[in-house]
């Protein structure tokens, strides 16, 4: 009976308005009949808990009567006393849902505390729920983390209980942080999301909670867990020859990356003695024990006590350190980790590693360098804590001689030791230390940090070790330069020799890649001090060092470049250009290469030899111009990043030579002639770069095609200068045609311009001059209101284009501009592909015959400019006949971007051998001076300001609001769909010469609704072409006009 | 309650455009805005039917985490579609965009959908993106597009269904590898073939709405 009514209400009414404090109270009533949870008032329940939520939050905005009644009835108890009952997931779900609406959508402070007030949260925290049932456990983790976004100063007294020094406790904390190795990813994110927004609050008493009592087993225990992914993702290195797991080891490199970028999140945090804590673990526990112990060839050293010590294979630990050193920034640790690579030797090691153990009791802050499980479960350290005050003293003192360290006392000594000797803490003095005090001894052996000081301490060295270390190590005395101390320690520094060992290509550069990532991952952390690198790897600030380098390092790097330029090299592009990038960094200071003669000789020899290598490739194929301008743009665009190289799992297994595996052509080795030719393009490259960069030159000589000598698009051209073959242009050019004659025969005229309609795939058609240059071919528009002038409105090279006629039509030519070719782009939509109609037969013969020709000049140009390249010796003679330089002269502020051009080889000559063309080309100065005279007024001035932009490789178009071209607003400025990209951006510049009006509609017009704008443009431009120019040139020629 | 297949999602874009109340929106249909009341939520699932198979949707809300490099890069990963917001209203959220789809191209996995939604399409009086910017942008970034509003719940349904429909086709290619866990896909418990337990959803199916388990 009892339960029937309960559908009903509860006997009360159910007031109309949902959002009222009767609401509320009715609610309340609800609750308070149904105590017992039951199959059938179930759904009752969750309906009256989401009204719940609902009401609250509008009371936080309108009626805090609300939330008085809400805290007055204690209502918070009910949700417990539900979820107590074990009700199933249905109902517990709901609780969770209202309770994360609640906290997500309050935003009354008070309100807040209202809700946090009387401790219920922290009971629901506690409550075991059935964390099996994946709903349950993702409600309840998003819960903890919802929370945990509301910690701040103030809030976090409601979280964390600070009674007194030993009931003390924090349950949001811990309960979360028992979930920090959850199968369920988004588990673990929302665990590492709590933990960060936990340690971001500001408080000394939580923080200190979180310290003493949680961080020892939460660390070690998470360390245990990042080092156990290790050992699996080598495992899967090991296994997976044949690049069957790929995905999986993708996995493991992403999870990997994921816990260094959040142990880094954490120590960003700056909170010191949580990150002396952390640094603590992950050194002795991780990082040294597994990572770099793991570089060590003679295991054995090693494992004379624990002979189960896990270790993973040379290229993992090479990898996984390179990651450490481009991710983590955290001093303390990356500048020990550092030392202990470079300069810890074999005696340390050996001793250390048995000796250790035996003074392990003694000193209690030290703990025992190894990859070992931590000494419990986390979730029993956590128990261990709500245990009984005798309880947890007696863990206490067990762990603080095991895992904890007491960092109180510790730091406590440490600002002591730092008091008597300013020289000694790590951060600061070091780096503010006058060099003077360098050549000190004694002060040196300070510049060691100070955990690295600990850390030999712990590997147990006698101070006279310690001096013989520093005087095999120690730049101090001048007269130890000539020897190399690396060479002389290099045997007995076993990481080091390792890494350096690694760089050897034997059979492959496996592992050469790794070892040349973590020399450059060290050398560019900004934590890792340069004194520490001086003798290993960056050249030294120090004057006696100066100029100084690491002969052995910069001569295993010469030998991959040397073996790269070999047929069939093992050396991979990747691999190669990370080996010029280190070495430019080792070598190169303040600008100035420091390489030895006999070094830049080697360097030299390699460049030759690269040389001679492409030089076997030189037009064995086909396409073999258009990959050497493909592979050059690829190096300029696409410089190499370590840290994302870092991220590919792929390099980790063995290099291949398939493609079928998906791995980047750079990074596997070349398969078939053609990709061997690309790699022999890229290395030529890349060597070339690197001995102009060696001799500090300037490349002169690529890309072959100077962007700035190249017209673009929206270009204004000089049309008068140029060969009409057109009846339609004596339309405009009144009575021109005796001047144009003998203009012709005078030799002014040198580039061919052919009237034609365009008629595009989808059927419009625009009246447009071709025009052919040296290397491109040019649709032009000529301008209606500045006789014999035009506008460039599409721009292609010759070299790409592909002419065929058509059948049908004698008059037609089908012509298509392929973009350049890219190995990045799989498919090649062309940049053009349209039907061109002629006037006449002759015409369209003529126009097929010079891009025919056009296309096989601009290609033969292109080619002997790399025999130059390659010093192959050709048949075409250079400089036979003065430089075309046509169309420069029709854009006079060309000019001045020229001057650099000077030193080039002259760019061949191609003379208009084309019966019924009559083209002459004359020398510059003459170019110049008629370009000058030719020019209207005004026009000079503008020409600089362009040219010197298209200087700076800004692929500036000419939209420089200080060109004033009067043009007429009937011939609109767009058209040309395939650029449309970058007509967007122009159309906001040649507008705005005309008014500024039209430059705002044409803006909006372009970029916004493109197509439509550019259809109604390109009718007005058709009929524009010819009528309104006409009138407009009637003024200004008399009348003399005649359309023909 | 038994499903085929689990989707992962995460939302992402600026603060305020309402990431969160489209999240609820889906979720809760209780909450319906009848009423003058802006409620959301950072988490919540639903379970909605393809092709006649139960797909249970798990919904992550990224806001907040911004702070921390960690945080973000491992939820990308997790995730097997992600609802990239822009508010109309307001059109910085709308500039955003790039930078947000950088970030989830660059940590996501290569397969993941990304559908864009210009929410709050209910204020058109306030608009200050228009719709065809929004249809642009989707275009060539190659994402599906959406205008909804959470207020309205108009298209709210559609767009996250028709994202997991999406990933259902990817997976129907075989696109996806749907026994990688990492790719926020997850086959249902007993459609797994291979791992009878372990998973984390297997024990406590019963409580589920119909089921008796108290």
């Amino acid at each position: 009976m009892f339960r029937s009514r309960s559908w009903f209400g509860g006997g009360l009414w159910k007031p109309k308005n949902p959002h009222s404090l009767e609401h509320l109270k009715y609610l309340y009533n609800v609750l308070s009949k149904n105590h017992t949870v039951s199959e059938n008032n179930r759904g009752l329940l969750v309906e009256t808990l989401r009204s719940i939520a609902e009401i609250l939050i509008w009371g936080d905005q309108n009626d805090s009567s609300v939330f008085d009644f809400f805290l007055e009835k204690n209502m918070l108890s009910f949700f417990l006393r539900i979820m107590k009952q074990k009700c199933g997931s249905y109902v517990c779900v709901q609780l969770l849902q209202t309770l994360n609406i609640l906290f997500e959508n309050i935003r009354n402070e008070t309100s807040l505390y209202y809700l946090l007030s009387n401790n219920h949260v922290n009971s629901i925290i506690v409550h075991k729920f059935d964390f099996s049932d994946e709903e349950v456990m993702a409600y309840y983790i998003s819960f903890l983390k919802t929370l945990s976004l509301k910690l701040n100063a103030h809030t976090i007294h409601f979280f964390y209980n600070e009674v007194n020094e030993h009931t003390n406790d924090f349950p949001l904390y811990t309960e979360a942080i028992k979930f920090f190795k959850h199968s369920e990813g988004m588990v673990r994110i929302a665990v590492r999301t709590l933990t960060l927004n936990v340690y971001r609050v500001e408080d000394a008493s939580m923080l200190g909670f979180i310290r003493d009592r949680t961080a020892a087993p939460y660390f070690s225990n998470l360390v245990w867990f990042i080092g156990n992914h290790i050992i699996e993702l080598d495992t899967c290195v090991r296994n997976d020859a044949d690049h069957q797991s790929q995905n999986r080891l993708s996995d493991l490199v992403a999870e990997h990356l994921d816990h260094l970028h959040y142990l880094n999140d954490i120590l960003c945090l700056d909170i010191p003695d949580l990150n002396k804590v952390l640094t603590e673990h992950l050194l002795h526990k991780l990082l040294v024990p597994l990572y770099v112990y793991s570089l060590m060839k003679q295991k054995n050293v090693l494992c004379q006590n624990q002979d189960e010590k896990k270790h993973v294979s040379v290229v993992v630990a090479l990898f996984l350190l390179s990651q450490v050193f481009l991710i983590l920034s955290h001093g303390p640790l990356v500048r020990t980790l550092a030392a202990i690579i470079l300069k810890s030797d074999l005696d340390i090691i050996r001793d250390g590693a048995s000796k250790v153990l035996e003074e392990y009791a003694e000193i209690s802050s030290n703990k025992a360098i190894a990859f070992a499980p931590p000494k419990e479960s986390l979730e029993k350290s956590l128990e261990n804590l709500s245990e009984s005050q005798a309880d947890l003293k007696e863990s206490c003192e067990g762990q603080s001689q095991n895992d904890e360290l007491p960092v109180n006392t510790l730091t406590k000594k440490q600002r002591e030791r730092g008091m008597n000797e300013p020289g000694t803490s790590f951060d600061t003095t070091i780096l503010d230390a006058p060099p003077e005090n360098l050549s000190n001894p004694d002060q040196l052996e300070i510049t060691i940090p100070n955990e690295t000081v600990e850390e030999m301490k712990h590997l147990n060295v006698t101070d006279e070790e310690k001096e013989q270390r520093l005087a095999l190590e120690s730049p101090l005395a001048p007269q130890q330069l000539p020897n190399d101390p690396i060479q002389e320690s290099l045997t007995n520094k076993p990481f080091l020799q390792t890494i350096l060992n690694s760089l050897y290509c034997n059979e492959n550069d496996y592992t050469a890649l790794f070892g040349l990532c973590l020399l450059y991952a060290l050398a560019s952390n900004k934590s890792v001090n340069a004194e520490m690198l001086d003798l290993v790897l960056s050249p030294s600030q120090q004057v006696p060092t100066k100029n100084w380098y690491n002969e052995t390092l910069v001569d295993r790097l010469i030998h991959i470049i040397t073996l790269s330029c070999q047929t069939n090299a093992k050396v991979r592009l990747v691999t190669l250009e990370l080996t010029i990038k280190l070495l430019t960094r080792l070598v190169m200071s303040e600008g100035r290469s420091l390489l030895h003669d006999t070094h830049l000789a080697s360097i030299e020899a390699a460049k030759e030899q690269s040389t001679a290598l492409l030089r076997n490739f030189y037009k064995s194929e086909d396409i073999f111009l258009d990959m050497f301008e493909d592979e050059y743009s690829e190096i300029q665009k696409r410089p190499l990043n370590v840290e994302w190289l870092m991220m590919d799992s792929n390099i980790l297994l063995p290099p291949t030579g398939t493609p079928m595996t998906g791995i980047e052509f750079s990074k596997r080795l070349p398969c078939g002639e053609v990709e061997r030719a690309r790699r022999a393009i890229r290395v030529f490259f890349l060597i070339r770069r690197l001995s102009l960069t060696l001799n500090m030159e300037v490349e002169t000589q690529l890309p072959l095609t100077n962007p700035a000598t190249c017209i673009e698009v929206n270009n204004v051209l000089d049309l008068s200068k140029s060969y009409l073959l057109s009846s339609c242009l004596t339309g405009f050019i009144w009575g021109a045609k005796e001047r144009r004659a003998t203009r012709i025969y005078d030799g002014k005229y040198n580039s061919d311009l052919i009237a034609c309609t365009v008629v595009w795939k989808d059927g419009q058609k625009i009246r447009r001059f071709l025009v052919i240059d040296v290397l491109q071919l040019i649709l032009v528009e000529p301008d209606t209101k500045k006789l014999g002038w035009g506008v460039a409105k599409l721009v292609g090279f010759l070299q790409d284009i592909e002419v065929a006629g058509d059948k049908d039509d004698s008059r037609c030519l089908h012509l298509t501009i392929h973009k350049p070719l890219s190995s990045s782009a799989s498919n090649r939509v062309p940049l053009l592909s349209a039907k061109f109609i002629f006037d006449d037969h002759i015409r369209c013969m003529a126009a097929k015959q010079r891009l025919t020709k056009g296309r096989i000049k601009a290609r033969q140009k292109k080619m002997s400019q790399i025999a130059r390249l390659l010093d192959i010796p050709t048949s075409m003679p250079h400089c036979s006949t003065p430089p075309n330089y046509a169309f420069m002269s029709m854009r006079p502020e060309r000019a001045t971007g020229r001057g650099h051009k000077k030193d080039q080889p002259r760019p061949m000559f191609t003379v208009n051998k084309v019966p019924g063309f009559a083209a002459q080309l004359r020398q510059d100065g003459v170019v110049r001076s008629s370009s000058g005279s030719t020019t209207p007024n005004g026009r000079r001035s503008d020409g600089s300001p362009n040219g010197r932009a298209r200087e700076n490789g800004l692929r500036s178009r000419d939209n420089s609001p200080k060109m004033p071209r009067p043009r007429s607003e009937e011939i609109p400025m767009e058209d040309m769909r395939l650029r449309k990209a970058s007509l967007a951006a122009n159309g906001s510049g040649l507008p705005s010469i005309v008014c500024s009006d039209r430059k705002d509609s044409t803006v909006s017009g372009t970029s916004s609704n493109g197509e439509l704008a550019l259809a109604i443009k390109k009718r007005s431009e058709e009929t524009s072409f010819t009528s309104p120019q006409v009138q407009d040139l009637k003024p200004r020629r008399k009348g003399q006009v005649e359309t023909v | 309650m038994s499903y085929a297949y689990l989707f992962k999602y995460i939302i992402i874009g600026d603060t305020g455009v309402g990431k969160s109340c489209l999240l609820l929106q889906f979720t809760d249909k209780r909450f319906q805005p009848v009423h003058d009341l802006t409620i959301g939520v950072e988490f919540g699932a639903r379970m909605i039917t393809i092709d006649g198979k139960q797909i249970k949707l798990q919904i992550w809300d990224t806001a907040g985490q911004e702070a921390f490099r960690s945080i973000t890069r491992s939820y990308y990963r997790g995730a097997a579609g992600a609802l990239l917001v822009y508010d109309i209203t307001r059109r910085e959220t709308f500039n955003h965009l790039t930078t947000w789809l950088e970030d989830a191209r660059q940590h996501s996995n290569s397969n993941m959908v990304i559908m864009l939604i210009g929410n709050k399409s209910d204020l058109d009086s306030r608009r200050e993106v228009r719709r065809e910017e929004g249809e642009a942008f989707a275009r060539e970034h190659g994402l599906v597009f959406m205008e909804t509003s959470a207020k309205t719940a108009a298209n709210v349904e559609e767009a996250f269904i028709n994202t997991a429909k999406e990933i259902y086709e990817k997976i129907q290619e075989g696109v996806f590898d749907i026994n990688n866990e990492a790719n926020g896909i997850k086959i249902g418990p007993q459609h797994s073939p291979t791992s009878p337990g372990g998973l984390a959803g297997n024990g406590g199916q019963g409580g589920a709405q119909g089921g008796g388990c108290c």
